[in-house]
């Protein structure tokens, strides 16, 4: 049984998801229950990917997950303050009702975290963000 | 645990073993597939979910594994899942001081334990140091 | 000693009595001797008529007391009738989540909150703005009095839910009752929207989707009609 359970284990470490880039922005599509490890290392794929791509704003898309719970609600909310420092804004997109109530519940409210509705939604508040940016930039 | 069982006439439909952090996701996602037995509503399936993600998280980070243990039956009036997890691990010295929010262990992180009483309907703790602990949670419908 | 009594016709006037006990027994309430004759049989024909006279009275009181009782029994069951349909009506009326508007939706809540209904009211509002997709939520409370700290921090659980959704839901019409409760829950207030009056919301709503209404020859357009 325990070296069965390795056996996924390793596996499932090899597990990536996939960070499509769209124009300016990261799109990374959240479909699969994550263990902590793969939270983790998904933190760190998308920090690497900023750095790479010199990405402005990454949409984070849960509508698939039916729960969040404390580690990857932290490891959300972190992501979005680590991308905020490398200057990149993060939108959390599509959380089930069900898990914004627990999320609450718990104790977990995700301040300053951006939250759209859904993908078009959240592209919407990326470029009015960065639209914004721009304006000021210009700006005499 | 089986006393408790036998004892409330309750069924023993499972028990899962923690050992990696792979088996926190099976166990977890077994955890709302006998939520959905009970015809629990998607809230509260989320709910006991989450409690218990929690819950194996401890027994995996603090004591390297234990087990749970799943019962369905009666409780108050109300049918309920009754989730057991058990671990032989190095116990919680303080549990009036680990069911406050804001309260973390050595390496940072609290372990969970008012966040998951939330969520459930009835919440009970045992633990002595160096011999383990035991955590039972009850959702009703 | 004998007696001599003067009484004319004596057979049929015991006939008569008789006859008019028999009819006060078979319910005649009216029946009476009512004699005219004067003399030494008198005394006991007049006697009757005023027991019977009693009685009926009796009876007559007896029947209106229990027509009352029944009335008031009616009124009471159909009371309780009206009181069960309000009820299930209320509960119709509480649920319904309304698209009032692009973008817009309206939860109208009336009557008493307990902890269950606001649960699923909270439910049923984050099901539709993730369904309508609509980013502006009202729920108006103008209907609810007061509400215990259980269901002021499910209305409060209600709108950082809301948020964590992507969406903004405003509480209007909150009670100095309400008002004293949710302060006393220590909430931190900057988080949650409200307004005084359903409209204040409406306005603010439209507002925050940048609609504005222009008004030309008392007809209202909108800018996505061409104004000439």
């Amino acid at each position: 049984m325990k070296k069965w359970n390795e056996k996924i284990d390793l596996s499932l470490q090899e597990k990536r998801i996939p960070i499509i880039k769209i124009g300016d922005y990261l799109i990374v599509s959240i479909q699969i229950d994550m263990h902590d490890k793969l939270a983790i290392q998904l933190q760190s794929q998308i920090l690497e990917e900023i750095a790479k791509t010199g990405a402005r704003g990454v949409l984070i898309d849960i509508s698939v997950l039916e729960m969040v719970d404390s580690f990857i609600g932290r490891m959300l909310s972190g992501m979005a303050s680590m991308a905020s420092i490398m200057d990149a804004a993060v939108v959390i997109v599509g959380m089930q009702p069900a898990v914004a109530i627990t999320l609450v519940e718990l104790g977990l409210e995700m301040p300053g975290v951006d939250t759209a509705l859904n993908m078009e939604k959240g592209m919407e508040m990326l470029e009015k963000r960065l639209g914004n940016e721009n304006q000021n930039f210009y700006k005499t | 645990m089986t006393d408790l069982t036998v004892e409330n006439n309750w069924d023993r439909v499972a028990s899962y073993e923690i050992q990696t952090e792979n088996d926190i996701v099976t166990a977890r996602q077994y955890i709302r597939y006998h939520a959905k037995q009970i015809a629990m509503g998607i809230v509260d399936q989320t709910r006991i979910t989450t409690a218990s993600s929690e819950l194996f998280r401890n027994m995996y980070q603090y004591a390297g594994g234990g087990m749970v243990y799943v019962d369905i039956g009666n409780y108050s009036g109300h049918q309920a899942l009754i989730i057991t997890c058990v671990d032989s691990g190095p116990g919680i010295e303080n549990v009036e001081l680990a069911m406050h929010d804001g309260y973390s262990s050595g390496s940072g992180m609290g372990y969970g334990l008012p966040g998951a009483k939330r969520l459930v309907n009835e919440f009970s703790i045992e633990s002595e140091v160096n011999k383990g602990t035991k955590v039972r949670v009850i959702k009703w419908i | 000693m004998s007696e001599t009594l003067k009484i004319r016709n004596i057979k049929g006037r015991i006939e008569k009595i008789e006859d008019i006990l028999s009819s006060v027994a078979a319910g005649d309430k009216d029946a009476r001797i009512a004699s005219k004759t004067e003399d030494d049989f008198t005394g006991i024909e007049s006697a009757i008529d005023l027991l019977i006279d009693d009685l009926t009275d009796e009876l007559k009181n007896r029947e209106k007391i229990q027509k009352e009782l029944q009335d008031k029994l009616d009124k009471i069951q159909e009371q309780q009738k009206t009181i069960i349909q309000q009820q299930e009506e209320l509960m119709e009326l509480s649920s319904p989540v309304t698209k009032v508007w692009d973008n817009i939706l309206i939860l109208p809540v009336i009557g008493t909150l307990d902890s269950q209904r606001t649960q699923i009211m909270m439910e049923n509002l984050l099901n539709k703005i993730v369904a309508t997709g609509c980013t502006i939520s009202i729920l108006d409370i103008t209907g609810v009095l007061t509400v215990d700290t259980q269901v002021a921090n499910h209305l409060l659980k209600t709108v950082t839910s809301a948020r964590l959704l992507g969406a903004e839901c405003i509480i209007s019409g909150i009670s100095p009752a309400i008002a004293q409760t949710i302060v006393h829950l220590g909430i931190d207030l900057t988080s949650i929207r409200t307004k005084a009056t359903l409209q204040d919301a409406m306005i603010y709503a439209m507002d925050q989707n940048k609609q504005r209404v222009y008004k030309k020859n008392k007809e209202i357009f909108y800018p996505d009609e061409k104004v000439e």
